[in-house]
This record gives structure tokens, sequence and C-alpha cells, in this order.
């Protein structure tokens, strides 16, 4: 088996090189039937996403398997780019090698950003659209299937997907764990700048049933509350938004507190004691931080937000030994079964050829010995043998086919193909080769 | 004895199904929720066959006693964890709620188990069918009393987390402040109206053995008395519940309390008071009361 992964990423090319080599859209389709053309009897996946595009290509066959440089002259003129411009950022990976990379790549272990969950659906996406397409075979399918199990499995039992990564998104993901619906909610966003707006963009994805903005400037409110299919508030009339309001975004930029803990108590109370969120990311801070005591009132501020990031961020990087451990571990299994089902078909193979090639000698010598013997005799004759054979073949076969499919022992070979080559003296196993380069 | 065994069986299976989704908090791999829901089925399903068991050699609902009818409202409990647990997987930790209760229900009607089997009160008419619909409803009001229990604390976990603004805990998902408000407010609504009905056949229950001068629970009893003051708790508690100012925490904390009340008044009384509700099957015997408690 020979597999090879030759491609860019955030750390090896600018974003120009990256951007110059992604397959975009129907050119993905275009790329996986081009690579079956200039590379005939090979199967692919092309992964390509912001900040990663790689070719992965795997061979069984006898014929010329393409180097990095086959394959980065293909993707220059794929692209129609200078082949020169890629020179010093391609990364190739070559055989074991390419299964860790594959599968750190799933666990999202070399993406930008740590843990990012969306990576795993690209790799899926990119395998399906092969497989559509009819580029991946007997290597290729078991491997991106294990790989998106790796890449599930390091989600699943290090939590590496956990906790957003922006003051935004983690406002979010507070809400929603106070909220159950947003249909049903008013929006009010004070202040109609680059902070509110951003939150505000997150937010959206909410849903929520209206959108107050507020600003003292009402122009800047209408400008925004256009923009968010919401509804401008006048600042004199903030204690009627916030008490319409069950999530309340504060933006401003006043140097003093707006909104009091008395003020807010008042309001409380006209809301009829309503569950209420308020983040208050502006700096200095909008309201009272004695707000937050109020019963079903949640004040969350910058700070307490940034904590929260900060937090995720820690819990992400803790993630990385044990993510690495089960991609390891991983990998280590992957390579086993691979190889020993690899070794498992050429064993096969070897032992139908061992036979015919025992049956054919005995034959021709027995034709030899008994020159008599009519064309009809003759062909009756290798017709018997040729029944013999596989009837002797038939148990053996069966079996290296059931053991080609069961898990393979890692770090060394399984015990019926040894104890098959061993008693058909059919020689020792195979062994590959591995390694990453930069070219 | 035998009963008793059998509970402490399904009990166990419980007390596994639990360690196993404590585990959460350790153990990553979806193998463990496979665990939990295993155990808590094949812990519900023997507790099942148990249940079926006594409905047939009593031939009745299982609701007659004390023993019965706590095995009945762990039963639907356990019901509700799976439920969840397996609608909705990634949620929320409900069976880190729930199954405490279960088995902490179950625990208290293996102290009630009979020590022989039953054949049934043998009573039938007009008294025994409302005395039957005098218990489910009882019951009934006892499973959304609970709900809106585990409900409450699902809430206050949330909400302190919330307040102080802490992370939540990998594995340890809770319900949204909201939903567990709306569980919570729905319990309680469906519960004191069930809880009355029950109480209310309870009432005419005592009048009609009054009038043809059978066994006589009199108004003084202190199981009557403590009954009368769990209503006065539960319209309180109904009342709080749409007041403004007592939303969120005060009417968790409420429901909390209310539901040892419910608890005390159904077991607790029986055990410390002098009460003649809900004489014993002929054959059950009571548990003998543990030491230093009043008989």
């Amino acid at each position: 088996v020979k597999l090879l992964a030759v491609g860019v990423d955030h750390r090896s090319a600018p974003t120009a090189i990256r951007e110059a080599l992604a397959f975009e859209g129907p050119r993905r389709r275009e790329g996986l039937d081009a690579l079956k053309s200039a590379f005939p009897g090979h199967e692919f996946v092309v992964l390509s996403t912001c900040n990663r595009v790689e070719v992965y290509v795997a061979s069984d066959s006898s014929a010329r398997v393409p180097e990095v440089a086959d394959l980065a002259t293909w993707l220059a003129a794929f692209h129609t780019i200078e082949a020169t411009i890629l020179a010093g950022h391609l990364v190739a990976h070559h055989d074991e090698a390419v299964v860790g990379h594959l599968f750190r790549v799933a666990a999202s272990l070399e993406s930008l950003v740590l843990g990012e969950g969306q990576i795993l659906g690209q790799v899926r996406d990119a395998y399906h659209l092969a497989q559509a397409q009819g580029a991946v075979g007997p290597i290729l399918h078991p491997l991106f299937q294990n790989a998106l199990r790796v890449g599930k499995k390091v989600r699943e039992e290090t939590g590496m997907d956990r906790g957003k990564l922006s003051v935004a998104s983690v406002a979010v993901d507070v809400a929603r764990d106070v909220f159950d619906t947003f249909r049903d909610k008013a929006v009010l966003v004070i202040g109609a700048g680059k902070m509110g707006d951003l939150t505000l963009q997150h937010l959206s994805e909410l849903r929520p049933g209206q959108i107050l903005i507020t600003n003292r400037n009402p122009e800047r409110a209408r400008a925004a509350a256009d923009k968010w299919k919401g509804r401008a508030v006048p600042f004199e009339r903030l204690d009627d938004a916030l008490i319409e309001a069950d999530l309340v975004v504060s933006t401003t930029a006043a140097d003093e507190p707006i909104v009091s803990y008395q003020r807010y108590a008042s309001v409380q109370k006209k809301r009829r004691n309503r569950l209420a969120l308020i983040l208050d990311i502006a700096v200095p801070r909008d309201f009272d931080p004695n707000v937050g005591d109020l019963d079903q009132v949640l004040l969350y501020n910058v700070d307490d937000l940034r904590a929260q990031v900060e937090r995720n961020l820690a819990g992400r990087r803790k993630g990385i030994d044990p993510a690495q451990a089960i991609v390891e571990r991983e990998t280590v299994a992957c390579l086993a079964d691979l190889r020993h089902q690899h070794h498992a078909g050429a064993l096969l193979r070897q032992l139908g050829d061992y036979a015919d090639a025992v049956r054919v000698r005995e034959q021709e010598a027995l034709y030899a010995r008994l020159g008599h013997l009519s064309e009809a005799d003759r062909e009756a004759i290798a017709h018997t043998l040729r029944r013999l054979q596989n009837q002797f073949l038939h148990h053996p076969r069966t079996a290296l086919r059931t053991a080609a499919t069961s898990p393979a022992p890692i770090g060394q070979a399984h015990p019926l193909l040894s104890a098959v080559r061993h008693l058909f003296g059919l020689g020792d196993e195979p062994t590959s080769r591995t390694g990453k380069d930069h070219r | 004895m035998v009963g008793r065994l059998t509970v402490l069986c399904f009990a166990g299976t419980y007390a596994l199904a639990l360690l196993s989704d404590l585990a959460r908090f350790v153990v990553r791999s979806s193998v463990r929720w496979y665990v939990t829901v295993g155990l808590t089925a094949l812990g519900w399903i023997v507790h099942t066959v148990y249940l079926a068991q006594l409905a047939r050699v009593g031939g009745e609902l299982p609701v007659t006693t004390i023993f019965e009818s706590l095995l009945l409202l762990a039963w639907i409990l356990a019901a509700i964890d799976l439920y969840l647990v397996v609608r909705s997987p990634r949620t929320a930790a409900v069976g880190v709620f729930l199954l405490p209760v279960v088995l902490t229900l179950v625990t208290v009607a293996g102290l009630w188990a009979p020590r022989t089997n039953s054949a049934g009160s043998g009573t039938v008419g007009p008294t025994y069918f409302w005395g039957m619909v005098h218990g489910i409803f009882l019951l009934l009001g006892a499973v959304s009393t609970f709900v809106a229990f585990v409900a409450g604390l699902m809430y206050l976990a949330q909400s302190h987390r919330l307040k102080h603004k802490r992370p939540s805990r990998l594995g340890f998902s809770l319900p949204s402040l909201e939903n567990s408000e709306r569980w919570n407010r729905g319990a309680i609504t469906l519960a004191f109206p069930l809880l009355s009905i029950g109480l209310a056949i309870g009432m005419g229950l005592i009048l009609a053995h009054a009038r043809r001068g059978g066994r006589e629970l009199p108004w003084t009893d202190p199981k009557v008395l403590f009954t009368g003051v769990l209503w006065l708790f539960f319209a309180l508690l109904l009342h709080a519940r749409y007041r403004p100012e007592m939303r969120g925490r005060s009417v968790m904390i409420l429901t909390i309390l209310a539901t040892a009340f419910l608890a005390f008044t159904w077991v607790g009384v029986d055990m410390l008071f002098p009460t003649v509700h809900g004489a014993p099957k002929a054959t059950i015997e009571r548990p003998s009361p543990p030491a230093g408690r009043l008989p």
C-alpha cells in the first residue's frame, strides 16, 4: 500500500497561496475527475478548507505511484499558477505518516483554532464527495472512516471542541443556558457601536422574537434597527425598553453606569420579576454590578465573558495530551489493520499463485508420462486437478478472508497469516516506508 | 423477606445506574451512556415484573399500602428518567437528579416491604373502588410533585452556576433556567388538583365509613391533620408560583420544602405517630419501627 498526502496549511503557506490552491464549489468535483484522469488506478480525496488544501493519494497497484513533484505540477497546472510559487510551501506525508496526519487533522489538532468543530464536517464532506465521484477504494475508504471515528472520539472524550473562544459567542452560550426559546423574547441593545453590532450578529442566530435598539444618537439607533430588522427606541425611553427586554446587551461609551441598582430594581418589579439576562460588555460598565444580586437577574460583564473565554481555551489546551494519546493509539491500530488487510490480500494472491504453479507443474509432468491421452482426457484431468486445488484451498482461503476482516494484533503479524506462510513456504512479510517532508 | 430481597435487587441495579451516570464527571466515552441506560432499563424491567407480580397476587392495583405506592412512584419516576435520557441523551444530566430520588424511594419502600405474600384485601364494592381512586390520585399528585422537585433542584444548580459565573462541567449539562422553571410550574400546577381530588375522595371515604358505622378514621388522626396542612402548603405553593415576587429561586426552595413535607406526611407520619389510616392488609406485617422511634 502506498499513501501520500500533499498540500498546504496555515503554517506552511500564506493566505494567498492557500487561496490560489483552494478547490471551491464545482472545482472540487472537477479536481477529483482531473486527478483520476491524470493518475489512473489510484484513489484520491481532496480536502479544501480556509486553512488547508490537501490531496490524499493511495495506491495498491504496481503501476507508477505519483510522486510529490508530480502532484505539485498537477496542482499548479489545475489552478493555472506557476509551479515555482509553491516551492517551500508544500508539505508531504508518506505512507504511515499519512494516517497519523489525517487523524490529527480530523481531531482538530492541526487546526488554526484548536478544537474547532468545522474540520470534522469538512473531512466528512471531502470523503463523501470523493466517494460519489468514485475516487476512493479499499484503502481510502477505511482510512477516512477511521479518521471520522477518531475525530468524533477525540471530541467526545476530551471535550476539545467545547466552549466558545470569542466574547460574543460565549455570550450566546450564556443566553442558551438561561433561555430555552428566543422566539418569544425581546433583545435590547443599548449603544449602536461596533461591539453591539458584533454581539447582535451572534445573537441573531438565536432568532429572537424582537430586537430593540437604543442609542443617544437616534440616527445611529435607526440605522442599526434597519440593519437588524429591529425597532429603534428613543434613549429617553430606556426604562420602557428594559421592561420589555429579556436579554439586554449594553455597549455604550458612557463614563458612568447608566443603570443603577435602584433603577433596575424598579424595572424588574415592573417586569413582574421575569428572568432577565444582562450582558454588559461596555468599558466602563453601564450597569451597577449589584444589579446581578437581584433575583431572576443574571448580569455578565465583559470581564466575566473574557474569563469564560480563557477558561474555554485552557480547557481545550488541557485536552491536547489526551487527544494526542487517542490519535497515536488509533493510528497504530489503523496501521496494523491496513497492513494486515494488505498482507492478507497479498497472501491470498500468493497462495493462489503457488497452488497454480504446483498444479500446472504436476499436470504437465503427468501429460508427459501419459503421452497417449486424448485432448478430452487432458481437459478432464486438468478440470479435476483445478477442482481438487480449489477444494484443498477452500478452507485456508475462507480462514484468511475472515482473518483479514478481524482486528490485527498490533506490532506483530496475525498468527493465521504467519501459519499459512510457514505451512506453504511463502516467505516473509513485506515492510513499508514512512515520513514527512517539505518541498 | 423475599419481597425485600427483590426490592434490594432492583435498588442495586438503580444504584449501579446512578454510579454509572455520576461517572460522567470522569468518563467521557459514549459507552458510559449505554451502560447507564442499560442498567436503568434492567432495574426498571425487574421493577415492572415485581409490581406486576404484586398486582397479580393482590388482585388489585399496587397502590393500597405505603410499600406499594412508594414502589409505584419510583417506577413512574424511573420511566420518566429513561424516557428523558433516551429521547435527548446529550441535553441534560437528568439522571444525576432523578435516579437518587428513585433510589431513595425504593430504599424507603424496602423498609416497608411485606415479609409474606399478600393475598389482597378481598374487599369489593364502592368503598374499595373509591379507595383505589383515592390512592391513584395521590400517587399521580406525588409524581408531579417529585417532577417539580427535580426541576427545582436543576434550576437551583444552574442558577447557582450562572450567578457565580462558573463554567459548565464537561459532560454535565443542565437544562436552561427557563426550561427548569417551565417544568416546575407545569408540575406544581398539575400536582395541586391531583392531590386535592385525592384528598377530597379520602374525606368522602371517612364520611362514608362514619355513616355506615365502619372502621372510623377520626378527624384528629395525625395522618388527617398533617394531610390538611399539606394541602394548605400546596395551595400556598401554587399561589406563590403565580406571584411575580416569588418567581425563581424562592419558588424552587418552596417546592423542595413542599416535597419534603409530602414525603413526611406520606411515610414519616406513619412511622412517628399512631394512625389508623391505611391499616395494613391482614396478611402484611408492618415493619417493626427502628429502635428509638415512636411506635
